[in-house]
């Protein structure tokens, strides 16, 4: 497996306030990396810096052997594309407009649309199947269906990365499942390899195959996802008692706040 | 309506301002010839210039407008407009003239001071980390009211002559005579709506907000850069010939946007057309309404810009509430 996002010591600080500090992780094709934490606790910081959004202050963040530095905006934004945490709803752009934006790092000024930039738009359309909202604004849809066209929009940027920052906040438990599954589909059938800011930890620890966990900016604990659930290490986390139950269906572990402590 | 549609008829109503404008107002009762000589001397230009001018204010206005995602951060409630007034004031107290390229002194002086006080503005609203656009705007208000003040020390200290000339200027009057002043103003516009142009889709995405862009691929920095840089050129040049005429870059593109819609490659050239057509009909108006005398045409800018302000700012807070 080659490595495309390998993380050394990085730390993160705007002025005197540091966001994360020392974090070190590696991401192979086809990963899926969920980052998990306290409110608070760098998630957010960690994924913009990957973005180029936000600098690196310390440490080597190194993308498909190249460091980020070497890279121009429009070279990253190949590689790795972002969902932002949910925003999508007042963006003054009809879907189609919006989605076809993406396609930016693959142009110059004067250059034309070309057939694979159409085979691009239309395969994001197809995959996400929010095809048929090409007409509507963006403040029109809903919460589900607005998610769903920010990742439409992240995939014609046709790149291996997709970050996504606490996609399913704010989306009621049906579209919640709906989004977690078209992640899931994204990163099984079309190889793209994941990293997702969540609070939602039974999804976590269920469908994503890495976790790294941090509170105040520092690595508590990382590793595969079916060894995280773990009474002490959720305490430590968010400072609060959890239970285990197995789910009636698949026999996967599940934590519950502990309604006693 | 299809955009297309849109601008084809801002387009053709523009046009027909700019050719029914100079016929206003003409003096029945002198010689046919002087008419002609009144028409080519100083009406065409005039309604070229207000044209150009109008143009270029617009089109600074979108762009700050897009830039940061607020209809009423313009180039004049940032203070860029106040920026370039204290540069030609103070280039005009002190009995400066040179000129370089062909291009007058009060424009680079109008330039520096645009430059400064957009540093300033966006530096101090970047200085504490969450950038806020009330921030900004905030900010270049006090800085409006700051460099307003020192222009009122400039005119304090100068001699009668010159403190009546800068108070008749930061009016804003388009009263010019010739194609001189015109042959100023137009190569800086003209760059200055071909930089834009250039870089029409990097304000579509910057429309969506500067995280969105950068993932997308824009370096949002150096855009950011460039477009301050040639604004603030604009701005300075038209406001070091006909003075700080309010309101058309906030009143203008938003207009054209509810046309329009938000895509830059159509709003643009209706910003630019609009913008023309409306400062010609604003002149026309200041040189009409109490003919022969004239009132400076920032004078009616700012009467009709400052209830759309208004309008702005009620509706943004009955949008947020």
């Amino acid at each position: 497996m080659s490595t495309l996002i390998d993380c050394h010591e990085i730390s993160l600080a705007i002025g005197n306030k540091t966001l994360i500090e020392n974090i070190s992780f590696t991401v192979n094709k086809g990963d899926y990396l969920c980052i998990l934490g306290p409110n608070g606790a760098g998630k957010s910081s960690l994924l913009k810096s990957l973005m180029g959004i936000l600098p690196v202050s310390q440490g080597e963040l190194v993308i498909n052997n190249k460091s980020i530095s070497d890279y121009s905006q429009k070279q990253l934004s190949q590689l790795i594309s972002y969902v932002p945490q949910a925003s999508g709803r007042q963006l003054p752009f009809t879907v189609l407009d919006f989605v076809k934006m993406a396609r930016y790092p693959f142009h110059s000024a004067l250059s034309d649309w070309q057939p694979a930039d159409q085979q691009a738009l239309e395969d994001a359309f197809d995959i996400t199947n929010t095809g048929q909202f090409c007409e509507r604004q963006m403040s029109t849809l809903s919460g589900g269906e607005c998610q769903r066209v920010m990742i439409a929009a992240a995939l014609c940027q046709q790149s291996p990365v997709l970050l996504l920052d606490e996609p399913t906040s704010f989306l009621d438990p049906h579209h919640q499942v709906e989004v977690h599954r078209l992640i899931q589909t994204l990163n099984h059938q079309h190889q793209i390899t994941i990293i997702e800011v969540s609070h939602d930890l039974n999804h976590a620890s269920q469908h994503s195959k890495q976790i790294l966990a941090l509170k105040e900016g520092q690595t508590l604990w990382q590793g595969a996802a079916n060894n995280f659930l773990e009474a002490n290490r959720l305490r430590a986390l968010y400072d609060q008692d959890f239970v285990f139950i197995d789910h009636p269906q698949t026999g996967a572990k599940i934590a519950l706040p502990d309604e006693q402590s | 309506m299809k955009p297309s549609v849109s601008l084809v008829l801002i387009s053709i109503v523009s046009v027909l301002v700019v050719f029914v404008s100079p016929m206003l107002g003409l003096d029945m009762e002198v010689s046919a010839e002087i008419q002609q000589r009144i028409m080519n001397e100083i009406r065409i230009p005039r309604v070229l210039f207000a044209f150009v001018a109008g143009s270029g204010l617009a089109l600074c206005g979108m762009v700050f407008q897009a830039m940061f995602h607020n209809p009423l951060a313009t180039p004049f409630t940032l203070g860029v407009a106040s920026g370039a007034s204290l540069g030609a004031a103070i280039y005009v107290s002190l009995g400066l003239s040179f000129s370089f390229l062909g291009i007058n002194g009060t424009s680079f002086a109008a330039f520096s001071g645009a430059l400064l006080a957009i540093s300033i503005v966006y530096g101090i609203s970047r200085f504490r980390q969450g950038f806020s656009t009330e921030t900004l705007l905030l900010t270049g208000v006090a800085i409006s009211f700051f460099f307003s003040s020192l222009i009122l020390f400039t005119q304090y200290l100068s001699n009668v002559t010159d403190s009546f000339r800068i108070l008749r200027w930061l009016m804003g009057e388009l009263s010019i005579v010739g194609y001189r002043d015109l042959m100023q103003l137009l190569p800086i516009v003209t760059i200055c709506i071909a930089v834009i142009i250039w870089l029409s889709r990097e304000l579509n995405l910057l429309m969506a907000g500067d995280d969105i862009a950068i993932s997308r691929g824009v370096a949002v920095k150096q855009v950011r850069y460039i477009l301050f840089f040639s604004t603030s050129m604009c701005v300075g040049a038209i406001v070091a010939l006909c003075g700080p005429i309010g309101f058309i870059g906030m009143m203008v593109p938003h207009i054209c946007r509810l046309i329009i819609g938000t895509d830059h490659r159509w709003l643009i050239p209706a910003s630019i057309m609009f913008g023309g057509g409306f400062l010609v009909v604003c002149d026309t108006i200041a040189r009409l309404i109490i003919a022969p005398a004239e009132i400076p045409v920032g004078v009616i800018t700012t009467l009709l810009g400052g209830p759309f302000f208004l309008w702005l700012l009620i509706r943004s807070r009955s949008k947020t509430a």
